[in-house]
C-alpha cells in the first residue's frame, strides 16, 4: 500500500490505533493464512496502478515483431487518482515524428465504462471513442488498454495457488468467460512490494498464449516502481517493451490537464 | 546370350517364381509407408525462387491458406441479412473458434460460459458412416478427425478467422463518438439490427465483395488453416456443423486448398477403384480374344507385379504419391500386358511345330526378343525423358513408369517362361485345336483388316493425301492450343466443389487469391541534399517574412548538417533531424516565448462564466511580461465580443495558435515526418496504389482488390465524420454528406496518414492491417481476388499490371511481384509446357536413333517414327480444335503416345520386312500383313482403348481425360500404323525394300 495516509500526529487516539494496527499486521504476517487472495489482488492493484496521488513517466515503447523488425514510440504518460478507483490518464506522443503531439485521454470510471478521447494533430481532429472492449491493443503494441489502466479485480475470481516468503501466485478466472479471450491467468506477485512480476494468460483451449512481465523494478520516491515491462504475444511472436524514465510521483497535476482542451494544447510544463 | 534369362527360368521355373514372389512381397511391404501429396504447389521444386518468395510473403504478411465457406440465402427477402441466418453464422463462427482436442483425441467444441449460460461441450466425430469410406481412410492413412497440430493446437488459426463476428468495424456512435468493435459484435435480435450490420458491412470497402456479396445474398467466412492438408477435414467439419441448417441457407465450401485436398482424397478413391476396374476390363477383353484363362492369367500377373514394383519403389524411396504417380498403375498396365500377350499368342501359334514347351518358348523368345527389347526400350525412353522436365512429381512419375516397364520386360523374359513350364499342361496344349489359333477369316475384325489391306495398296495415294490434309488441319489445331489449368476444374461440372465455386464467384469478387506486392527499390536512399532543399524553401515560405533572422539561422544549421552527412560514411537522417530540432527549440524559445506563456495561461483558465473582461483581468500578469502579444490577442478577439465561457476560451486559444503559426520545432518535426516517411505512408504513393486498384478493377477476371489504402480511407472517413445538425434541411445535409465524402480519401500529409494508420494498428482484431502493409510501411500487399482460377486469366492480369506499371511509373521506384496459389499455378504450368516440349523433342530423337539402329537403316527408322508423329500431331490438333485446355494430364500423354505408338510401328515394319524377304514382292506381303500381324496389333490397340473406358466414369477430370485420350491415341496410332505405313511402303517399294540377299538380318 503506497497510498499516502495523513493523520494528525498530535491525536493520541490516532497513535494508539496506529500501534494497534501495526501489532495486528505483525501478527497477521506471522501466520501463513495472512492475506486472502482478494486482499493480495487489491494490494497488487493499488501498488501497480495507484502509486502516489498522481504521477508522470516518459515511456519508450519498442514493439518487436516476429521477424525482429522494431517500431519505437515515445510518449509521456500522466496519471491522476480521483479516488480509490477512478483515475485519469493522459498520453502525449513525442516520437516518431509523424505522430508528434498525438494525444490520448482516458477517464477510468471504475464500475461504469471508461471515457476516451483522441487527438490527431495532423488532421486537426479531436474524437471521442465510444466505450468498447478494453482488451484491445494499445496503439498497436502487445499491451492492452487494460494493461495500461488496470483490470478491475471485481472482474475475476482469485485463488491463491502458491505462497512463499518472496511471492504469491494467484490464479484468476474471469466471471464472464465469453467476454474475454483468456480462460484464466496466473499472476506472480512480489510479497514485499506487491507488484505483479509476471502474468501468464491461457486461452480457452488451455494453451499459454500471452505473458506480461515486470523486468526491472526501482524504488522512486520510496515507491517500488516497474521501470521496464514487457508483453509477449506467444502466438504471433511479437514482443513489446515499455521502458519508463523520469518517473515522478505527487507532482500536483492540475485536474484540468485531463480535459479535452489540453488535447489540442498539451501542458508543456509537465511533458 | 539373349536367351540367357529365359533359359535360366526354363531350367528353374520354381526358383524364378519364388524370386519374383519374394521381390513382389518386398515391394509390397513398402506400401504401408505411403504418403500422399496432392498439393499442386509441389509441382515446383522447394527451391524454386517464386515458391520461396510466396512463402516469404505469407510469413511477412501473416497470410494463410483459406478454406472459404460461403453461406447463400436467395429466399429470404432480406437476403443473407436476416436475423436467423446471421445468428447461425455467429454460432458457426464461435464453434470454429472454440474447436479443440478433447481428452480422447477427438475434436470437441467447448463454448465458454457466458452470462447465464454454463460452459457447453459438443463432442465431435467426423468418421464417415459408410463402411467403404472408413476402409479407404484406413487403407490410405487418412484420419478424418485430424484437425490439430502436433502441439494439439487447432488447425484453424482462430485469431485470423475472417467472419462478421470477428472482423473490425469502425462506426459512428452517440455524441459524435467513434466506436471500434466487431462487425457483428453480437448476433442480431431484430431485423433492424440485422440491417445495421448489413449497412456497416456494405460501407466498408474491405468487406463489400469479399466478406459480404454486393447483392446482399451471401456471406463468406475465410478460415485460415495452419497447413493445406487440413482443408478437407475442416470442410468436413463445417459440413457437420451446418448439417441441421435449413435448405434456404446454402453452405458452399471452396477455395484452392479445399479443391486440392479434396482432389487428393478422391484421387485415393480413384486409385482404389478405377485402376482395378481397368485391370478387370483388360482381363475380360483378353479373355474374349484368347478364350483361355490360363493364357491370359500370366499377362495380368505381369501387369500387377510391375505396378506393385513401381509403386513399391516409389514409396520405398520416400517419394510422396502425387496426382501424377497415382496414375502409374493406369499407365503401366496396358504397356506391361502387351509383350507377354505377344509371347503367349505366338507360343500357342507355333507350339504344334515343336510339341515341347521349352523348345517353343526358346523359339518364340528368340524370335521376338529384339522387337520386344526395342518396344520396351522406346517406351522407357519416352517416360524416362520426363526426368528432364523441371517438375519434380512428373520426373518421379516418368522414372517410375520407366522402371515398371523395365520390370514388365524382365518378367516377360522370365516369369512367362516359368509360368508356362509350371502351369500350362502339355495335354491341354496337345488338345488345343491348332486351327483356332489361326486367324478366323470370317470374323468382323479380319474382314475389316482384309478390306483395309486392299485399300491401302490400291488407294495408297489418296490415303497419303488424306493424311497430309489431316496433318494440315492438325497443325491449325495445334496453333490454337491454349495452355491452361485450374485445380478446381479437375472436378466435373456437377461436383460440389465446382458448384460452390460457380455460385460463390457469381456473388463475390472472386474466390481465387493472388497477392501483388509492392516494395521500395532503394530502401537506404538518403537524398540529404534533396531533403535540405525542400526544407529550406518550406522554411522560407513559412517563416521568412515573420522571423527572417531566425529562419536564416535554421537554414544555416540545416546546410551545415547536410554537408556533414555527405562527408561521413552512410547517413543518419534521424540524427540530423534531432540536431536540427535542438536548434529549432532554441529559436522557439526566442520567437514564441510570449505567445506560449499567454496560451498556457489561457489553457488553465476556468471557462465557466468567462467573459472578455474577465479574460483581460485574468491575463494581467502575463500582459506585464508580454504586452505586445496580449494586445494582439485582444485586438483579434474584438470581432467575437459576444462569445462566452468555453467558446471564448477556445477562440482565444485558436487565436494564439494562429498567431504562432507553427513553431520551428513543430516545423522540423513535420519536415522529418514528410521527408523521411516510408513509401506507404506517403500520400502520393498511396494515391498511386489507389489508382492501380481502380485500374485493376477494370481488368477482365479481377473481381475485387483490397489494400491498406482501403482501410486507410475508411478510417479517415470515420474519424473525420461530422454529423449534420438534427434540424438540418436537405441542402445542409447534402453539404455535410459532400464534406464527409471528401474525407473518404488518402489524407493530405504523411503525418496525417501515419496518425490514421496508428488508429488502425490498434483495432480490436490485432495486426489485421499488417496483412496489407509491412510494419515499417516499406512494402505493401494488394489482395487481388479473381473470379477464375484459370492460369490463363491469372496470366492476363499479370500482363495487364506489368503494362500499367510501365505506362504509369510510381512516384517512387517500386518493385512489383506476385505471390499466391493462383499465381504459383501459372508458374509451374509455364515450366511444365516448356519442359514437356523439350522432353518430347529429346525422347523423339532418342527413339529415332534407336529405330535407325534397330532397322539398320535411316529410311526405316524415319518410317517407324511416322505413325507416332502423325498421332501426336493429330491428338494435339484435336485438343486445340476442341478447345480443350492443355493441362498436366494432356501434357504427359505425349510421352505415352510416343511409347505406345512406336510399338505398333516396330511390329508392323519388322513383320513387313520379314514377309517381303519371303515373298519378294510387296503386294503379296501387304496382303499377308493384314492377316496375323495386323490382328495382333489390332488386338493390342483394342485392349488398351477399351480397357481404359472405366476411367471415363471417374468424377475427376484428369482421369477422364487420360481415359478418353488413351482410347483415342490407340485408335489413331492403330489407324496410322495400318494405313500410312502400308500406303507409304506401296509407294516407296522400290526405294525401301532391297533384294533379300542385300538386306541385313534384323536379328542377330
Amino acid at each position: 500500500m503506497s497510498k499516502q495516509r495523513k493523520w494528525n500526529p498530535l491525536e493520541p487516539f490516532a497513535r494508539t490505533s496506529l500501534a494497534l494496527a501495526l501489532l495486528l499486521w505483525l501478527a497477521s504476517t506471522a501466520s501463513a493464512l495472512a492475506l486472502s487472495a482478494d486482499e493480495i489482488v487489491d494490494r497488487a492493484n493499488q501498488a501497480s496502478y495507484y502509486a502516489g496521488k498522481d504521477g508522470r513517466a516518459d515511456v519508450t515503447m519498442t514493439i518487436q515483431d516476429a521477424s525482429g523488425v522494431e517500431r519505437v514510440r515515445e510518449f509521456t504518460l500522466l496519471r491522476l487518482n480521483e479516488d480509490q478507483v477512478k483515475q485519469k490518464f493522459y498520453a502525449y506522443f513525442k516520437a516518431p515524428a509523424d505522430v508528434y503531439k498525438m494525444a490520448y485521454l482516458v477517464w477510468k470510471n471504475g464500475t461504469s465504462d471508461d471515457d476516451r478521447w483522441l487527438w490527431l494533430p495532423a488532421l486537426n481532429l479531436k474524437k471521442r471513442i465510444a466505450p468498447g472492449d478494453k482488451r484491445t491493443s494499445f496503439v498497436g503494441s502487445d499491451f492492452l488498454y487494460e494493461d495500461v489502466s488496470g483490470r478491475s479485480p471485481q472482474d475475476d475470481e482469485h485463488v491463491l495457488v502458491e505462497e512463499s516468503a518472496t511471492q504469491y501466485v494467484l490464479e484468476n478466472r474471469p466471471k464472464d468467460p465469453s467476454s474475454v479471450e483468456f480462460s484464466r491467468y496466473l499472476v506472480t506477485i512480489d510479497a514485499q512490494t506487491f507488484l505483479p512480476i509476471k502474468a501468464e494468460y491461457y486461452d480457452h483451449s488451455g494453451q499459454l498464449y500471452r505473458r506480461v512481465e515486470a523486468l526491472q523494478v526501482e524504488t522512486i520516491q520510496g515507491i517500488p516502481t516497474v521501470v521496464l515491462s514487457q508483453a509477449s504475444d506467444l502466438i504471433r511472436g511479437s514482443i513489446t517493451r515499455n521502458a519508463f524514465s523520469n518517473v515522478r510521483y505527487d507532482i500536483g497535476l492540475d485536474e484540468r490537464i485531463f480535459t479535452e482542451r489540453f488535447l489540442r494544447r498539451p501542458p508543456r510544463e509537465v511533458l | 546370350m539373349k536367351l540367357a534369362l529365359t533359359n535360366a527360368s526354363l531350367k528353374r521355373p520354381l526358383l524364378t517364381l519364388l524370386v519374383v514372389a519374394v521381390a513382389t512381397v518386398a515391394f509390397l511391404l513398402q506400401f504401408p509407408r505411403v504418403n500422399f501429396d496432392n498439393d499442386p504447389e509441389n509441382m515446383l521444386s522447394a527451391q524454386e525462387p517464386v515458391r520461396i518468395f510466396h512463402h516469404e510473403i505469407k510469413e511477412k504478411y501473416a497470410l494463410y491458406d483459406f478454406v472459404i465457406v460461403g453461406i447463400v440465402n436467395e429466399e429470404d427477402p432480406a437476403g443473407i441479412f436476416n436475423v436467423a441466418t446471421l445468428q447461425r453464422i455467429d454460432t458457426l463462427t464461435r464453434q470454429l473458434l472454440y474447436l479443440q482436442q478433447g481428452s480422447d483425441g477427438l475434436p470437441e467444441i467447448r463454448l465458454p460460459a457466458s452470462s447465464g449460460q454454463p460452459e457447453r461441450v459438443q463432442p465431435l466425430n467426423l468418421t464417415p458412416a459408410s463402411a467403404w469410406l472408413r476402409l479407404l481412410n484406413r487403407a490410405f492413412n487418412h484420419d478424418p478427425n485430424r484437425l490439430f497440430t502436433e502441439q494439439g493446437r487447432s488447425a484453424i488459426i482462430a485469431h485470423e478467422v475472417i467472419s462478421p463476428s470477428v472482423v473490425d468495424n469502425i462506426k459512428q456512435a452517440q455524441l459524435g463518438s467513434l466506436k471500434l468493435e466487431y462487425l457483428m459484435e453480437h448476433p442480431p435480435q431484430t431485423p433492424a439490427q440485422a440491417r445495421e450490420i448489413r449497412d456497416d458491412a456494405m460501407n466498408n470497402p474491405l468487406y463489400r465483395g469479399t466478406l459480404v456479396s454486393e447483392d446482399e445474398k451471401a456471406i463468406c467466412l475465410y478460415l485460415p488453416i495452419s497447413a493445406k492438408s487440413y482443408s478437407y477435414n475442416v470442410a468436413t467439419l463445417v459440413r457437420e456443423l451446418t448439417r441441421d441448417w435449413p435448405q434456404s441457407d446454402r453452405v458452399l465450401i471452396t477455395g484452392l486448398p479445399v479443391a486440392e485436398d479434396t482432389f487428393g482424397v478422391e484421387m485415393l478413391i480413384q486409385m482404389a477403384t478405377s485402376a482395378p476396374m481397368a485391370g478387370v476390363a483388360i482381363f475380360l477383353l483378353l479373355l474374349l480374344f484368347f478364350r483361355s484363362l490360363s493364357l491370359i492369367l500370366a499377362p495380368m500377373v505381369v501387369a500387377v507385379v510391375s505396378v506393385v514394383c513401381a509403386m513399391g519403389l516409389l514409396i520405398g524411396l520416400g517419394y510422396d504419391v502425387h496426382i501424377m504417380s497415382s496414375m502409374i498403375a493406369i499407365f503401366l498396365m496396358p504397356i506391361a500386358v502387351a509383350d507377354s500377350v505377344h509371347i503367349l499368342s505366338e507360343f500357342y501359334d507355333v507350339y504344334h511345330r515343336f510339341n515341347n514347351k521349352a523348345q517353343t518358348v526358346r523359339y518364340v523368345v528368340g524370335h521376338l526378343f529384339q522387337p520386344m527389347l526395342y518396344t520396351s526400350l522406346t517406351t522407357i525412353a519416352g517416360f524416362a525423358s520426363l526426368a528432364f522436365t523441371p517438375i519434380p512429381p512428373v520426373q518421379v512419375f516418368g522414372l517410375h513408369v520407366a522402371f515398371g516397364v523395365a520390370i514388365a520386360w524382365l518378367l516377360t523374359m522370365t516369369l512367362i517362361p516359368a509360368y508356362i513350364m509350371l502351369f500350362v499342361s502339355q495335354e491341354k496344349l496337345a488338345q488345343h485345336p491348332i486351327a483356332s489359333q489361326k486367324p478366323d477369316e470370317t470374323s468382323l475384325l479380319m474382314r475389316v483388316l482384309g478390306w483395309l489391306g486392299q485399300v491401302c495398296y490400291t488407294a495408297s495415294g489418296r490415303i497419303l493425301v488424306l493424311a497430309l490434309l489431316l496433318l494440315l488441319v492438325a497443325g491449325y489445331g495445334i496453333s490454337r492450343i491454349a495452355v491452361n489449368d485450374n485445380p478446381v476444374k479437375w472436378f466435373t461440372a456437377q461436383h460440389e466443389i465446382r458448384v460452390a465455386d460457380r455460385i460463390l464467384n457469381q456473388h463475390f469478387g472472386g474466390t481465387y487469391t493472388a497477392y501483388l506486392t509492392l516494395a521500395e527499390v532503394r530502401p537506404d536512399a538518403c537524398n540529404c541534399e534533396e531533403k535540405a532543399q525542400r526544407i529550406e524553401s518550406e522554411a522560407r515560405a513559412r517563416f521568412g517574412s515573420l522571423f527572417p533572422q531566425y529562419t536564416e539561422t535554421l537554414i544555416q544549421r540545416l546546410h551545415q548538417l547536410s554537408d556533414q552527412q555527405r562527408s561521413v560514411q552512410g547517413c543518419d537522417v534521424n540524427q540530423c533531424f534531432y540536431l536540427l530540432l535542438q536548434q529549432a527549440r532554441e529559436l522557439d524559445d526566442q520567437a514564441f516565448d510570449g505567445w506560449n506563456r499567454l496560451a498556457d495561461e489561457i489553457n488553465y483558465l476556468d471557462s465557466a462564466g468567462l467573459t472578455l473582461d474577465w479574460l483581460r483581468s485574468a491575463l494581467q500578469a502575463v500582459a506585464a511580461e508580454s504586452p505586445l502579444e496580449v494586445a494582439h490577442l485582444f485586438a483579434a478577439l474584438q470581432a467575437d465580443a459576444g462569445l462566452r465561457g468555453e467558446a471564448l476560451l477556445e477562440q482565444a486559444l485558436a487565436q494564439c495558435e494562429k498567431q504562432m503559426g507553427q513553431t520551428f520545432s513543430a516545423f522540423v518535426l513535420e519536415m522529418q515526418a514528410e521527408t523521411t516517411a516510408p513509401p506507404f505512408k506517403r500520400p502520393e504513393m498511396l494515391r498511386y496504389v489507389e489508382e492501380l486498384q481502380q485500374y485493376l478493377q477494370g481488368v477482365g477476371q479481377v473481381g475485387k482488390t483490397s489494400s491498406a489504402v482501403d482501410a486507410l480511407k475508411k478510417a479517415a472517413y470515420e474519424l473525420s465524420y461530422v454529423a449534420p445538425p438534427t434540424d438540418a434541411d436537405a441542402a445542409e445535409r447534402e453539404h455535410y454528406a459532400a464534406l464527409n465524402r471528401s474525407h473518404f480519401a488518402v489524407p493530405a500529409t504523411a503525418a496525417a496518414t501515419a496518425q490514421v494508420f496508428v488508429q488502425l494498428e490498434g483495432m480490436k482484431k490485432k495486426d489485421s492491417l499488417f496483412h496489407l502493409v509491412t510494419r515499417d510501411y516499406r512494402e505493401a500487399n494488394l489482395w487481388v481476388q479473381l473470379k477464375s482460377g484459370d492460369n490463363r486469366d491469372m496470366e492476363e492480369v499479370v500482363a495487364a499490371v506489368q503494362h500499367y506499371l510501365e505506362q504509369h511509373p510510381a512516384p517512387q521506384e517500386i518493385k512489383a511481384r506476385w505471390a499466391g496459389l493462383t499465381y504459383l499455378n501459372v508458374v509451374w504450368q509455364d515450366k511444365m509446357v516448356k519442359g514437356m516440349i523439350s522432353s518430347l523433342a529429346g525422347s523423339f530423337i532418342v527413339v529415332l536413333v534407336m529405330m535407325v539402329l534397330l532397322f539398320r537403316s535411316l529410311t526405316w527408322g524415319v518410317l517407324a517414327m511416322l505413325p507416332l508423329t502423325f498421332t501426336i500431331a493429330l491428338i494435339y490438333g484435336l485438343i486445340g480444335l476442341a478447345g480443350k485446355d492443355y493441362d498436366m494430364p494432356v501434357a504427359v500423354l505425349s510421352s505415352l503416345t510416343l511409347g505406345l505408338s512406336i510399338d505398333f510401328a516396330i511390329h508392323f515394319l519388322q513383320r513387313a520386312r520379314e514377309l517381303y524377304r519371303k515373298t519378294g514382292n510387296w503386294k503379296t506381303s501387304c496382303e499377308a500383313m493384314f492377316h496375323e500381324p495386323a490382328r495382333a496389333i489390332s488386338r493390342n490397340a483394342l485392349t488398351v482403348s477399351i480397357g481404359f473406358t472405366p476411367l471415363l466414369l471417374a468424377p475427376l477430370v484428369p482421369y477422364k481425360t487420360v481415359g478418353f485420350f488413351l482410347a483415342t491415341i490407340m485408335a489413331v496410332s492403330w489407324l496410322a500404323t495400318l494405313m500410312i505405313l502400308p500406303a507409304l511402303l506401296t509407294r516407296l517399294e522400290r526405294y525401301v525394300f532391297r533384294l533379300p540377299g542385300e538386306e541385313e538380318e534384323i536379328q542377330l
